[in-house]
């Protein structure tokens, strides 16, 4: 018997399974992606991916259908529907390359098997992803469910002789996500690594071929590490569980990435503490302005990460926390790599500098 | 109008008894209204002569509700008894319990919840929301529980109590149970037994039909009893069964016993 999720859990970063999922499975840009359940589960899916990807300049319509379950469906039972709406999918134009088919809670509920409908031979791979969210799972479990999901369709790799990374569950939902991604790629390049897919952003199904084919696997966070344990046991890649945090993490990413790909990396965290120290000296103004921290918002709680960061720079740029400081929030989640420090330095700057007392 | 619905046991003779306390309540002079809650669609047939009437969620299948009349649906039976049967979906598949919903709806939409006296005809438990919705609001008020003597049946006659127990604490219930009903397998003390159950749970053995050669005779020639061999002494206890219930005043909520507690009492009976 599943349990529910606590409080925390159904917050805005938290909580329905089938968002999480789609998060990722959107990002298959040749998929269509069926929701099995009523309309509403697709509409309120379908408007937020819209409003990110507008709000993220990419114009373009995530390819959702919904098998509009009513309630002669529940009674009689949906995988009618659900047929009738693969068929729909596989008849657009232009035509799908693979088909994604998530559940809901009400067809768990009533016991429709997804899976063996996905199962029927279609000529094209139909993959039934769970993710009925009564069950326990929360956003960050749709997206692992998807990870695992999507990874079914690669096919065990030859590695590069050029060694190269994959990017593994980028957040597609928050601001960023190719800020991020552009941080990781200057940094492996330190080390003469490539990317090779992301997984999933942006990307066709016969991409995902290539997924096995990487020196290494870096996950977005440490909760995606099951998703790195299974790419490990399907194509035997060694992951690094996070992106970058930090200065000091900066600089263990690097020794860590280099260490699993059999790459020296002590020149590349050399270089990297150089560029580092430049970055700092662009914001040694702040130095002994009084700060304190805050959390962005109480629904929401701390990154833990986040908080090693923010202090960490205080100490570096000589910062002074203090109950009476200029109030900071917490960033969430943790900025990603120097890159992403700089960008929250600025931020401080600002606050520090709109705020701070007239001398 | 009087509402009232029969619960038990799988296999206990729930249909067999509702229709031959159709037919006698219909003997009577009464308008008979008998509505098959089960996907198994029986409960109408000895009554329909055989006849395996169309039932109420195949026609929303097949029609969708708005296509849906009153004569679609309410067929005439032996003495005008009209007869119903919810259905439900293919075994395995969909949600049998909101198929009784859409049931109701439909037929409270098309008016058809009307007669003297409505029987609902239910399956072997409350496994769901759904199959209480005899029980709640508008509906039946006077339950029935037929068991006969053995532990099971008996401890599904209890189970089903404790629905009706926990549903006449909501606001506005008006769900109660009427009796117990003894359909006997021949086991020995059977009548005591239940009449004992009865009295813990809070309630009266309404009526005691024994077990009959005639009803197996009367179903092979896919009739009720009281139709098929009307003078027979198996006919006099459903014509009795009916009396009982039509005149019943006496309904409460019932006490359902914790299992140990219907252990207990059953030892005491074999050992007498």
């Amino acid at each position: 018997m599943k349990l529910k999720p606590s409080l925390s859990s159904s917050s805005r970063f938290e909580g329905c399974t089938l968002t999480g999922a789609l998060s990722v499975l959107t990002e298959v840009q040749d998929a269509v992606c069926i929701i099995h359940g009523p309309a509403g589960c697709a509409h309120h899916n379908f408007s937020l991916i819209h409003a990110t990807l507008l709000s993220n300049d990419r114009f373009k319509i995530p390819r959702l259908l919904s098998t509009r379950l009513t309630e002669n469906d529940i009674i009689f039972g949906g995988e009618e529907a659900l047929e009738a709406t693969i068929s729909r999918a596989l008849s657009l134009s232009p035509a799908p390359a693979s088909i994604f088919v998530l559940s809901t809670c009400i067809v768990e509920t009533i016991g429709d098997d997804t899976e063996a409908v996905c199962a029927k031979n279609r000529g094209i791979p139909v993959i039934a992803v769970p993710t009925a969210g009564f069950l326990g799972g929360v956003f960050d479990t749709g997206i692992r469910n998807a990870l695992h999901s999507v990874a079914s369709l690669a096919r065990p790799g030859v590695v590069d002789p050029t060694p190269s990374a994959n990017l593994i569950g980028e957040k597609n939902l928050e601001y960023g996500v190719d800020e991020n991604a552009a941080e990781i790629a200057r940094l492996l390049g330190r080390l003469g690594i490539g990317i090779n897919l992301r997984f999933v952003r942006g990307i066709g199904t016969r991409d995902l071929e290539r997924l096995g084919s990487a020196a290494a696997n870096i996950l977005r966070e440490p909760a995606l590490r099951p998703v790195g344990e299974d790419l490990r046991r399907r194509f035997g890649t060694p992951y690094v569980d996070s992106f970058p945090v930090g200065l000091s993490g900066t600089l263990r990413f690097l020794d860590e990435t280099g260490r699993i790909c059999g790459i020296d990396a002590s020149d590349a965290i050399e270089e990297e503490r150089a560029y580092q120290a430049a970055m700092l000296e662009e914001f040694c103004d702040m130095a002994g302005s009084r700060i304190r921290f805050q959390t962005v918002h109480p629904m929401l709680g701390t990154d833990p990460e986040a908080e090693i960061v923010c202090t960490e720079c205080a100490r570096t740029l000589d910062l002074m926390i203090a109950p009476d400081g200029i109030s900071v929030s917490f960033p969430h989640p943790a900025p990603v790599g120097t890159a992403g420090l700089r960008r929250m330095l600025h931020q401080w700057r600002l606050l520090i500098r709109g705020r701070a007392p007239e001398i | 109008m009087k509402q009232i619905a029969l619960y038990g046991k799988g296999g206990i003779g729930k249909s067999t008894t509702a229709a031959n306390l159709s037919a006698a309540l219909a003997g009577e002079g009464l308008d008979i209204l008998q509505i098959g809650c089960d996907p198994k669609h029986d409960s109408t047939r000895m009554l329909m002569h055989g006849t395996w009437i169309p039932t109420v969620l195949d026609l929303i299948r097949e029609r969708g509700e708005e296509e849906i009349t009153v004569d679609d649906v309410v067929y005439q039976g032996f003495r005008g008894v009209r007869c119903v049967e919810a259905g439900g979906p293919e075994p395995g598949i969909g949600c049998a319990g909101r198929g009784i919903i859409a049931t109701f709806q439909l037929l409270e939409r098309l008016n058809a919840l009307k007669g003297d006296v409505i029987v609902y005809d239910v399956l072997g438990d409350v496994v769901c929301g759904g199959f209480a919705m005899p029980m709640r609001e508008g509906y039946a008020q006077e339950i029935y529980l037929v068991t006969s003597g053995e532990l099971m049946s008996i401890y599904a006659a209890n189970n089903i109590a404790k629905a009706i127990a926990r549903l006449s604490r909501r606001a506005r219930s008006r769900c109660t149970l009427g009796g117990v009903i003894c359909n006997a397998k021949n086991i020995r003390g059977e009548r005591d037994l239940v009449a004992e159950f009865a009295r813990r749970i809070n309630s009266r053995l309404i009526a005691y039909i024994p077990r009959s050669h005639e009803v197996q005779v009367a179903e092979l020639h896919r009739q009720t009893v009281v139709e098929y061999a009307p003078e027979s002494d198996q006919a006099a206890v459903y014509l009795e069964l009916g009396r009982a219930i039509y005149g019943n005043r006496e309904t409460g909520i019932p006490t359902p016993l914790e299992m140990d507690e219907i252990e207990t009492f059953a030892l005491e009976f074999i050992q007498v």
